[in-house]
């Protein structure tokens, strides 16, 4: 069976191929992540065990996707395959191999017409973002149909109806959807870089059959969004209600006790000329978990997700500045586990950033210049009274701030001193409180320095070099980590890695986590392949997360477009 | 199997050397919507859409030395570069003060929910391509130092 889709897949692919025409085309890509997991007696967990290798140690997790183009008409199709099973911790669903998604759309000027799988996103995403992100495992496109359509070069509208794909199934549930955007720069005639305005409806239908159920099959929920730039100025705001609903605190636990409303606000705001910028963001969540199918909040894999609630922190990019990454908390737990530090029905905080140049010349700049940038984010839950025993209730307070989730300021300074050094100094402090939002007891700080250089030769060559320390309160404690990078020439590149948590306070856990590989690159093909360790805990894209075990072995990816 | 499939893959897309640019719908930083095929359709005219994120410091590394090198390249080749940013609705707010920080000197685009990222089967950033003529002349997938020079070569041949 598997095989006779791969082949009709491939048969399609080629014959697609191979009629293409001057006006239309084919184009798509091919992505493949395969791993062989090893047993390792020197990686050690918290109990003293060592890593064996899973049952079929030898998986990988491919995509091909297939796209034509034909006058105003395209044609998609994606197929995919986990052989002999998916990568470590993704969702188990995606077991087989088969093909995904597909659609047909029709594009003019005015309208535009999908029928099959899409992908979409209202305003911020509050309410509605569906996506696909592999490395996270995330596909959550919905099935069905959705129609834009612009009856005025300034206005957006977009319906959409469908259901949400799972695994390779979609959800049992039905989303329908609503979202208007009016560009009122044009016709008010304003003097102004941008004033826009959007409003939208998302409605959920899901029907539950329990025998007692005091709130809807559907629920609705509305947002509404203003965005105003005027030169180096902007701002932009955006405020969400999701209407009663059964309040759901444990995987697959949908009842009656509580039935509560949500809702969100986002507001954004920013200056920024030629070489200096500042940026500053306000979120406030309540409640505001939301899935295609009720029961499947609290999953691991984010799956049937219906809303894009990233967390508003920095995006780190060293190694260490990643081991403690915090997650957006939107939703309601006030069962708590019968810990009161639990206890939370969302959160609110804020974001800061500022960049600068300093320009070339000055004292401080040098021939060069420097550029520097802060960042600052700070969540805390939301504050409020809190009915633990039944009734189960809450009342929260609209902007005091309750105990405190994460904290992180950071700086960054980059210095290009002539054409061939550059270099980067990094300093993080972060707050992590881990028994708050559910993961471990404890509360972690950390100071993280980091500092790199880049030296460029011959033109085509150039070796990057980064270290970096940790000093952490955790029981892990303090962590060290080295990188060295060589890029050959414009095609081969190399680089060995490794995070040494040398401060543990169990002797048998003090691992190093190496990995040393290289890759190849040619037009629109890489290929690369690497032997090592993985670190087990949160990986994250785009402030969206996903656990992984710790893990040995090799692994070999594979991506090329056409 | 699996081998053969593989070889089949490989054919299918040499013959593709020039593949037609998708229509897709991005918008610029002050909300105006610009089409990917309708905005840059001027005859011959060379456009290198360079896709990047916030976050990615390869992304930065190669607008930064593009950016410091390209008037002195315009002397040599006619092309336009646009940065499409794929940065979602986290990090999105951050371009503007980002690139104004930078002072970078090219036009930016948005790709919010990386349709553009997904129609072109683009699994990471940085990505660059090469259009002229509506057609994708050259593909370029990651970056690291030198790689801006080979781009000028290329540029050179291509115009």
């Amino acid at each position: 069976m598997k095989r006779n889709i791969l082949i009709i897949l491939f048969c399609f692919y080629s014959f697609l191929t191979h009629s293409q025409q001057n006006e239309n085309g084919v184009s798509g890509g091919f992505e493949s992540n395969a791993q062989w997991y090893l047993n390792d007696k020197g990686l050690k967990d918290e109990f003293n065990n060592t890593t064996t290798q899973p049952e079929d140690p030898v998986r990988s997790n491919n995509y091909l996707f297939v796209n034509y183009l034909y006058k105003k008409w395209s044609f998609g199709i994606q197929g995919e395959s986990y052989t002999q099973n998916a990568l470590l911790n993704m969702n188990q669903k995606y077991n087989e191999t088969n093909v995904a998604t597909y659609f047909a759309r029709y594009q003019t000027d005015k309208i535009d017409i999908t029928a099959g799988y899409y992908y979409e996103q209202f305003g911020s995403g509050l309410l509605l973002r569906a996506w696909e992100d592999r490395a996270l495992g995330i596909n959550n496109a919905l099935r069905g149909v959705r129609l834009i359509y612009k009856p005025a070069e300034f206005i957006t509208m977009k319906y959409i109806y469908g259901q949400q794909r799972t695994g390779f199934d979609v959800a049992n549930s039905k989303i329908y959807g609503i979202d208007f955007e009016i560009d009122l720069k044009k016709p008010l005639n304003l003097n102004i870089s941008d004033l826009t305005i959007g409003w939208n409806y998302i409605g959920r239908y899901e029907n539950l059959d329990l025998p007692v159920q005091s709130f809807d099959d559907l629920t609705n929920a509305f947002s509404g969004r203003i965005n105003f730039s005027h030169n180096a100025f902007y701002i932009n705001t955006e405020v969400s209600y999701k209407l009663d609903d059964a309040v759901v605190q444990s995987s697959d636990q949908v009842n009656n006790r509580l039935v509560k409303p949500g809702n969100a606000l986002l507001m954004n705001t920013g200056y920024s000329k030629k070489g200096f910028g500042i940026d500053a963001t306000f979120r406030r969540l309540e409640n505001m978990s939301f899935f295609s199918e009720r029961g499947a909040k609290g999953n691991n894999f984010n799956d049937r997700l219906m809303n894009y609630i990233p967390s508003l922190t920095k995006q780190q990019h060293y190694n260490l500045a990643n081991i403690y990454v915090y997650q957006a908390q939107p939703g309601v737990f006030i069962d708590g586990d019968g810990d009161e530090e639990k206890v939370r029905a969302g959160e609110i905080g804020g974001q800061l950033d500022l960049f600068y140049d300093v320009k070339k010349g000055t004292l401080l700049g040098g021939k060069n210049g420097i550029k520097i940038a802060v960042n600052l984010s700070n969540w805390n839950a939301l504050s409020g009274t809190f009915y633990i025993l039944s009734p189960q209730d809450y009342q929260t307070d609209f902007l005091r701030f309750g105990k405190r989730y994460y904290t992180d300021v950071n700086i960054e300074v980059t210095k290009k001193w002539n054409s061939k050094w550059l270099s980067a100094f990094s300093y993080v402090n972060q707050y992590y409180n881990k028994n708050s939002i559910g993961i471990e007891p404890g509360i972690v700080y950390t100071d993280i320095l980091a500092a790199e250089a880049t030296y460029k030769f011959m033109s085509n060559k150039s070796i990057r070099v980064v270290g970096e320390h940790m000093w952490a309160s955790d029981k892990k404690k303090n962590w060290a980590s080295a990188t060295v990078e060589c890029n050959l020439n414009s095609k081969y590149s190399f680089y060995a890695i490794d995070l040494y948590n040398y401060g543990n306070e169990k002797e048998y856990q003090r691992n190093h986590y190496y990995n040393f590989g290289g890759s190849y690159r040619n037009k629109s093909t890489r290929i690369a392949l690497s032997y090592g360790r993985q670190r087990g805990g949160l990986v994250c894209v785009g402030g969206v997360c996903r656990n992984v075990p710790e893990s040995s072995g090799i692994s070999l990816s594979l991506n090329t477009s056409f | 199997m699996k081998n053969f499939l593989f070889g089949l893959l490989l054919v299918g897309f040499n013959l593709n050397a020039q593949t037609n640019l998708p229509n897709i719908q991005l918008s610029n930083l002050e909300g105006k919507k610009v089409s990917s095929i309708a905005d840059f359709s001027e005859k011959d005219q060379l456009y290198v859409f360079s896709f990047w994120a916030t976050w990615c410091t390869p992304c930065i590394s190669e607008l930064d030395e593009i950016n410091d090198l390209m008037s002195e390249w315009k002397k040599e080749v006619d092309f336009k570069l646009i940065a499409i940013s794929i940065d979602d609705s986290r990090t999105q707010k951050r371009v503007k003060p980002l690139i104004n920080g930078k002072g970078w000197g090219f036009d930016i685009l948005l790709d919010t929910n990386q349709d553009f990222k997904r129609a072109l089967g683009i699994v990471n950033v940085p990505y660059l391509i090469v259009v002229k003529n509506n057609k994708i002349v050259h593909i370029q997938n990651g970056y690291v130092p030198g790689n801006e020079l080979d781009l000028l070569e290329k540029l050179k041949i291509l115009k």
